[in-house]
């Protein structure tokens, strides 16, 4: 599996309640890869996120399913929190339209 | 190791991906379909932003400070030491209260459809007071008690402190309103003292585990100091009730009975319902439409503001004061202030369109301002008892439950309903098979129908009591009773999730 089929593995994660891939939403923070690991360090919403178990737990078992040959880790990070303005300008221009 | 996501000075998380085979992007016109958001949407989901513009529209270090990501956890499955909400913990029963909060508007509409002399009428009898109850306890409180289980540990960033007591709480509340209501019908005081100490039995349970919620919150926030007020004025309002039916039997209160009355009804829809709609709103409207609160200060002032002028409108009304004005003043601009700011996350929002549950929430909000301004010409004290004025108090009591409390927590079913079903339906197969949105369990054409029916409802039942009409009033209901079965067919559709989850739903990659 490469960077464009790891990335485009996590936009299949959609947050329920706004619509949006994860990665457009800009909970992703970064994706590495070492040896047979790949990490993410994501981040919610808000650390109260209701979704936040759902989402982690989805990640893991998405990149498990499309790329058996990863042990997928998952980081929740705080800081910096998530803000709107984190979601990717293309996604932002999409919710402006309505 | 390979960092596929450069993590430079500034945090980047742009996918550095090259661009796919036959273009991915903003391809709405690429989805079957033809309307705007949700397929744009879907396309967006589905394609992900155009990768060959990476960068945001300006740096993030012009931003705000930012440092590199701490880590919390170090896998998916140590999340015990995250703060992340125990979402969907005792759904079941949240969803129980729910239904049975729906069931008791339809009854309580229905009594309206055939009894309209009820509202066209002087309001001071057992009967108004019976669906009075049956509306606010069965209706609001059923729905508020459920949601907050739910809610409140979201907006505090917590979880809930004991699970196991929402049952017993549960039963209580049923057999307690159902034997409240009944009582009331046929003014049976003793045991309307009885049935309701079996409510608050239940309600302490709520309120106990709600403070024990509180104090095991992160961090202390406008939101959970309107939230601890909630719960003193709920404490508050059921002894002021147990106080008001223990003093009908036996005679003691050196309060004079309608002032009691009006003094517990304020207690009541102002501070467990009004309250709570404006601290959970400070944090779910921003995270709803993507933004944020705009002035914490000015969120703050309001949240004092409306416990200060409350308390004074309490203390003003039970005395008959002749401050009861300016105590009402107080709250209004506490109200005025929170209607500024939800005005400022609105427009601040990145999400533009507004779906049919925050629609409710917004029209709820904008009724406040009639009912408000009613508020203060009703508590001016030189008013003459005309019928005119008396009908004035049936409007202000009908638009103040049912306009603006009853309007914003039908917006709130739309919202946590959808959330707890999803979650025990789909929430352990994301990222396993495609899941639909939330969006995509409601039906918005039965939202919309809805909405309108209760606007109608409202207009024609508060024309009619305004004009002491009982044709009104009773057509206005019976739009009312159209309205809740539109709801409660949305919300069993919504429902039917649990039973038939759906296996084909869109996700991020195929639309």
């Amino acid at each position: 599996m490469n960077q464009a089929e790891l990335w485009d593995t996590l936009r299949t994660i959609l947050d329920p309640e706004v619509g949006l891939n994860i990665v457009d939403l800009g909970l992703v923070r970064s994706v590495a890869v070492e040896g047979d690991v790949v990490r993410v360090q994501m981040t919610l919403t808000s650390p109260g996120c209701p979704m936040g178990a759902s989402l982690v737990d989805g990640v893991r078992a998405a990149l498990r399913t499309h790329g058996a040959q990863f042990e997928p880790e998952v980081e929740l990070v705080w800081d910096p929190p998530w803000s709107p303005d984190d979601i990717l300008p293309a996604a932002r221009a999409l919710l402006a339209r309505g | 190791m390979e960092v596929l996501s450069p993590p430079s000075g500034s945090v980047r998380r742009e996918p550095q991906v090259p661009l796919r085979p036959g273009g991915a992007g903003l391809t709405p016109g690429a989805v079957s379909g033809s309307d705007s958001s949700a397929t744009a949407l879907a396309a967006l989901a589905a394609n992900g932003p155009p990768v060959a513009e990476p960068s945001r529209t300006e740096p993030r270090s012009q931003r705000r400070p930012r440092h590199q990501p701490q880590p919390v956890s170090s896998s998916a499955q140590a999340l015990s030491g995250v703060p992340i909400a125990a979402a969907g913990a005792g759904a079941s029963r949240s969803l129980a209260f729910m239904g049975t909060g729906v069931m008791s508007l339809g009854v309580g509409l229905a009594i309206l459809a055939v009894r309209p002399d009820l509202l066209a009428t002087y309001h001071y009898n057992q009967h108004i007071i019976a669906v009075t109850h049956l509306v606010v306890l069965g209706f609001l409180a059923s729905i508020l008690m459920g949601a907050m289980y739910q809610l409140v540990p979201v907006a505090l960033e917590t979880t809930l402190h004991n699970g196991a007591l929402v049952r017993p709480h549960f039963l209580a509340h049923m057999v307690g309103v159902a034997g409240m209501v009944a009582t009331f019908w046929v003014w049976d005081m003793k045991q309307v003292g009885h049935f309701g100490s079996l409510l608050a039995l239940g309600a302490g349970c709520f309120v106990y585990n709600l403070v024990r919620t509180l104090r095991r919150a992160p961090r202390w926030s406008v939101v959970a100091t309107a939230l601890a007020s909630v719960l003193g004025w709920f404490s508050l309002t059921l002894l002021a009730g147990l106080y008001l039916a223990t003093a009908k039997c036996w005679d003691f209160s050196p309060f004079d009975p309608v002032a009691a009355m009006h003094a517990h009804a304020h207690l009541g829809v102002v501070g467990v319902f009004v309250l709570p709609i404006v601290g959970v709103s400070l944090k779910l409207v921003p995270m709803f439409t993507l933004s944020e609160v705009q002035s914490p200060r000015r969120a703050g002032w309001a949240v004092a503001l409306i416990n200060a002028g409350l308390a004074l409108v309490v203390v003003t009304v039970l005395w008959r004061s002749a401050m009861k004005p300016a105590a009402g003043l107080v709250l209004v601009a506490g109200l005025a202030l929170y209607g500024m700011e939800l005005r400022a996350i609105l427009r601040a929002r990145r999400r533009a369109a507004l779906d049919w549950g925050l629609r409710h929430f917004l029209l709820a909000l904008v009724l406040l301002a009639p009912v408000s301004v009613l508020g203060l010409v009703l508590s001016w004290p030189g008013l003459p008892a005309t019928q005119l004025t008396t009908q004035l108090e049936n409007l202000y009591g009908y638009l103040g439950i049912l306009g603006v409390a009853g309007v914003a927590v039908m917006g709130m079913l739309y919202k946590i309903v959808p959330f707890l079903v999803w979650y025990r339906a789909y929430g352990d197969r994301v990222g396993r098979e495609p899941v639909p949105t939330l969006a995509d369990l409601v039906s918005p054409m039965l939202q919309a129908a809805g909405f309108w029916t209760i606007v109608l409802c409202l207009g024609l039942t508060s024309a009619g009591i305004v004009v002491a009409d009982e044709g009104w009033v009773r057509a206005g209901n019976l739009v009312g009773v159209a309205s809740v079965i539109l709801m409660a067919a949305n919300l069993a559709r919504v429902a039917a999730h649990l039973r038939w989850p759906r296996r084909t739903a869109r996700s991020g990659r195929t639309p």
